[in-house]
């Protein structure tokens, strides 16, 4: 599972593709406080980024892969 | 979406087949707008167009041709309306659609010749597509800019009013580092874009991924995700509906942009960026007032981007201190000048460009550098390099665009408009139409065309000339018959085989007869363009014309219809040009304001005559006289004797071109001699009558197939030679006695009339007397030599055979006696006299 649902945290790995997003947001959608952690994640599909920045949710680490790094920090940072 | 950069097409049978059925489907296309035009509120035609469009979209769908799906859509879309009534038949709309299908028929031209598509074509079909959706009511993408083809930067300057229309106010949002390192790049000469890409709504049921599309980006330097619509609560979020966009800073070139974004052209917006802006930010008035916390670019720099700006600086100053003085050295000033209250304006010191302009103003008209020089080397000065520069900044800010401006919802892509993208929608069916209109395609195909199969020429090719080769050996039998008989003296085998030899000529000659059907081709694939060529002609000239085209079904052989084409075409554009009066003109003289152009095509025997009727002005015979006499065409002799029909027919002699005004259809030299030349060549002839005043008639007689030619072997000192059977008028025996000499030459009195005679040999170089049979009578062909007949002296006719001729090659091609040559049964060549050169 590219995706790994914990008690409040939602752990991404690898790719993270569009059949994802429903769940994630099914899951969010019930823990407002939860986190995601990014550190192992490759690609993450749009719908997914678009879910994670609706729900405002905190990144608890973002991927060690730099240049996807650059892309989300700042779309999450400037929602605050 | 991952889209592979380049689309390489390997031989692919469907892919034939697709472009074979597109042509046919595009012809027809066309032929139904132009029926249309007449019958605008025809429901069936209206109809059949739809279909047309449909199925050429659909299948395009099965390749990766984007740009031409994408224009087949809109037009697709187009019809749609119209057929549902909620967009009216136009001119322009017909216009618009003919010009669509022209775009689509040259991309299918560019996969057929290169199997891949011009890069430039994208932006054609972006264009096309747009301009097909305007004539759409209410879907008229306000906010989309119409830039589609036009390269040039939309630079901020010309830009107003909303942020929609200001490429590059996002610039201001890229870090400084960033910019900086972009600038230094731009500056060694790679072209640097803005992108703004806006996916559609839709786009994950399409597989893509917009974030992915953008992260490999060709030539990315920076991007960032930006919200295109406000984020609904989670609640209310819809996970499959797109509504983040992105905006991208690329040092690709524009055609590689072009190409990675091919499937989405309408959903970027890729707009060059000028280096200077990289530094300036955001020069846009509205922009300025809202002055944001964005501090001095120039002096928060890293110590690498000063150096380049100090490199900047010096350069300028190497320039200032070059001493020669070409030409130029004031555009060297100006430009200097310019690149230093950019400088000045990059770092907000704004009342230095006044001090540059007044020492620019001084060198130029001094013609030294000194005073700009001076001002480099004032503002210099310190170890800090740009502290100088970068004095006063607190305007600095105000140049720079506040951030928040950027993010707008993208309007004309909610969920009620169209969608406009199709590139990548190759599994949809005509059921899932987004304007609900369904029917079963496959069974009304069916029922359309004919039964047929699409074979390519050269097979076709291949075949006849094998069957030609099968006549050509069989002739070789009645030989091996005789030589059974008389040589071996077995007549028994001798009559076995020409038994056998019969059968089998006859089934030769059925198959030779089955060939020549299947390159037979009606005379309707020529006339199918006369249509669409009339129309844009007669519009042109401001004239308005009728065309009427009878026979279409009349067959011919396909090289002989094929060269047929231009000098039809030509035929048709004088008629228009110069046969057809304007409406006016037309109603002075009497006549109805509509011209009529009749094109008639009929089998008379074993040939195919077409007829081109113009009811026209005419020609008058005596301007024809007048003029080929000024050109010395003809000698003053000709002059007075020539009837009338024989002086209009002089407009096919060359260099008589009798338009008085030279205009882009005709009367550029290259006249009426062209047309019948071409004819010619596929031995054809072309007559004109003409009538002053009442109109025109051409009238080409072309043989129905070039590929088996009659011909009749005369013998001549020995040796047999063909002649064509077009030209044969008779062949007679004349008594010896029956031949006068006229001065030096020998003529004979034939049917009444005195007709000259040649003989062959002499005409040939051949030093022997025409033999005369027991009775002493002469053998005389009697020719059809160009306009006059001729009577040719032979030694004695044999029989008309049917032959394959061929061309003479090599050092034999300049041989213009023989027209070419026949490999005969017993293995002889037969040499086919070229009678018109040879008189």
């Amino acid at each position: 599972m590219p995706i790994e649902f914990k008690k409040n945290r939602a752990i991404f790995r690898d790719e993270a593709t569009v059949e994802e997003a429903e769940g994630l947001l099914e899951w969010l959608q019930t823990r407002p406080s939860a986190k995601a952690d990014l550190s192992a994640c490759t690609h993450i599909h749009t719908a997914n980024v678009q879910v994670l920045m609706a729900a405002r949710t905190g990144i608890a680490s973002w991927p060690k892969d730099a240049e996807l790094s650059a892309w989300l920090e700042p779309a999450f940072k400037s929602r605050g | 979406m991952k889209s592979s950069p380049v689309n390489p097409l390997p031989p692919n049978p469907l892919l034939d087949q697709f472009l074979s059925e597109a042509r046919d489907l595009l012809e027809n296309t066309g032929k139904k707008l132009m029926q249309l035009e007449d019958a605008p509120t025809d429901k069936s035609i209206l109809d059949e167009l739809f279909r047309c469009v449909h199925t050429l979209k659909g299948n395009s769908g099965l390749f990766t041709f984007p740009e031409m799906t994408r224009v087949l859509h809109a037009g697709e879309d187009l019809l749609g309306m119209v057929r549902s009534g909620h967009a009216a038949y136009s001119r322009e709309l017909a216009d618009q659609l003919l010009e669509a299908m022209d775009l689509v028929g040259a991309i299918c031209g560019d996969i057929e010749s290169s199997e891949q598509i011009d890069p430039s074509r994208a932006a054609e079909s972006k264009f096309m597509t747009e301009a097909l959706r305007k004539l759409m009511p209410n879907t008229v993408p306000s906010a989309a800019p119409s830039s589609g083809l036009d390269a040039a930067p939309l630079t901020v300057a010309n830009s107003t009013g909303s942020p929609a229309n200001v490429p590059h106010s996002g610039l201001s949002a890229v870090p400084e580092a960033v910019r900086l390192a972009a600038f230094q790049q731009c500056r060694r000469g790679d072209p640097l874009h803005w992108i703004a890409y806006r996916p559609e709504r839709e786009c994950f049921f399409h597989g893509d991924d917009p974030l992915n599309s953008a992260r490999h980006t060709p030539g990315l330097i920076w991007g960032r995700i930006v919200e295109l619509a406000p984020l609904p609560p989670l609640a209310e979020l819809d996970t499959y509906s797109c509504l983040l966009g992105f905006e991208l800073l690329s040092s690709a070139p524009r055609e590689e942009l072009d190409q990675y974004y091919r499937y989405l052209p309408d959903q970027v917006e890729i707009t060059a960026v000028p280096a200077q802006e990289l530094l300036s930010g955001q020069t846009d008035a509205d922009g300025a007032k809202e002055a944001s916390s964005t501090v001095n670019p120039i002096r928060s720099i890293s110590g690498d981007d000063r150096i380049a700006l100090e490199e900047i600086l010096a350069a300028q100053r190497q320039i200032l201190l070059l001493d020669d003085r070409p030409l130029w050295h004031a555009g060297r000033l100006k430009a200097v000048a310019e690149v230093l209250a950019n400088l000045c304006q990059a770092t907000g010191e704004t009342s230095a460009r006044a001090d540059i302009q007044a020492a620019l103003a001084e060198d130029l008209s001094t013609g030294h550098n000194t005073l700009l020089l001076a001002w480099l080397d004032a503002h210099k000065g310190t170890d800090t390099g740009l502290s100088g520069l970068s004095g006063t900044s607190e305007t600095a800010g105000a140049v720079h665009d506040a951030e928040g401006s950027r993010v707008d919802p993208l309007p004309g892509n909610g969920p009620g408009t169209p969608r406009t993208n199709e590139g990548v929608n190759f599994g949809r069916r005509a059921d899932d139409d987004p304007n609900g209109i369904k029917f079963g395609r496959r069974a009304e195909d069916a029922v359309g065309g004919p039964k047929s199969l699409k074979v390519d020429q050269a097979k076709i090719d291949r075949l006849m000339n094998l069957i030609g080769e099968l006549v050509v050996s069989k002739n070789g039998l009645p030989y091996l018959a005789e030589r059974a008989e008389s040589q071996f003296g077995v007549r028994e085998l001798s009559r076995e085989i020409k038994g056998q030899y019969s059968i089998i000529n006859r089934i030769a000659d059925e198959m030779q007869d089955a060939i020549m059907q299947v390159r037979m081709m009606a005379v309707s694939f020529v006339f199918q363009r006369f249509p669409r060529l009339v129309r844009d002609i007669s519009r042109k000239l401001g004239k308005e014309v009728q065309l009427v085209l009878e026979g279409e079904q009349t067959e011919a052989d396909k090289n002989i219809i094929e060269s047929l084409a231009d000098p039809l075409m030509h035929i048709v554009r004088n008629s228009l040009d110069h046969g057809l009066e304007t409406p006016d003109v037309r109603i002075a003289a009497g006549k109805p304001a509509a011209g009529k152009l009749t094109i008639r095509a009929a089998q008379e025997a074993d040939r195919v005559v077409i007829e081109i009727v113009d009811d026209g002005k005419g020609i008058d015979p005596a301007a024809i006289k007048q003029k080929a006499y000024e050109k010395g065409i003809i000698d003053e002799a000709t002059l007075e004797r020539i009837s009338d029909q024989e002086a209009t027919n002089l407009i096919f002699a060359a260099g008589l071109s009798t338009a008085a005004v030279i205009s882009d259809l005709s009367g550029r030299g290259v006249g009426m001699d062209v047309v019948r030349s071409a004819v010619e060549k596929i031995n054809g002839s072309v007559v004109l009558q003409s009538e002053v005043g009442k109109g025109t008639t051409i009238r080409i007689s072309l043989p129905l197939s070039m590929a088996v030619t009659q011909v009749m072997i005369v013998e001549s000192d020995g040796q047999l030679f063909g002649v064509p059977m077009d030209h044969v008028i008779e062949t007679v025996r004349v008594p010896r006695s029956a031949v006068h000499a006229i001065k030096q030459s020998e003529t004979a009195v034939l049917r009444g009339r005195v007709v000259p005679l040649k003989s062959l040999n002499s005409l040939l170089g051949i030093a022997a007397i025409p033999k005369a049979n027991s009775d002493d009578e002469l053998a005389v062909l009697l020719v059809q030599a160009g306009s006059a007949e001729l009577g040719l002296l032979v030694d004695g006719f044999q029989e008309t055979i049917g032959i394959i001729q061929k061309p003479l090659g090599g050092f034999l091609s300049n041989l213009s006696s023989y027209s070419g040559s026949a490999l005969m049964g017993d293995g002889s060549v037969l040499m086919i006299l070229n009678l018109r050169e040879i008189v």
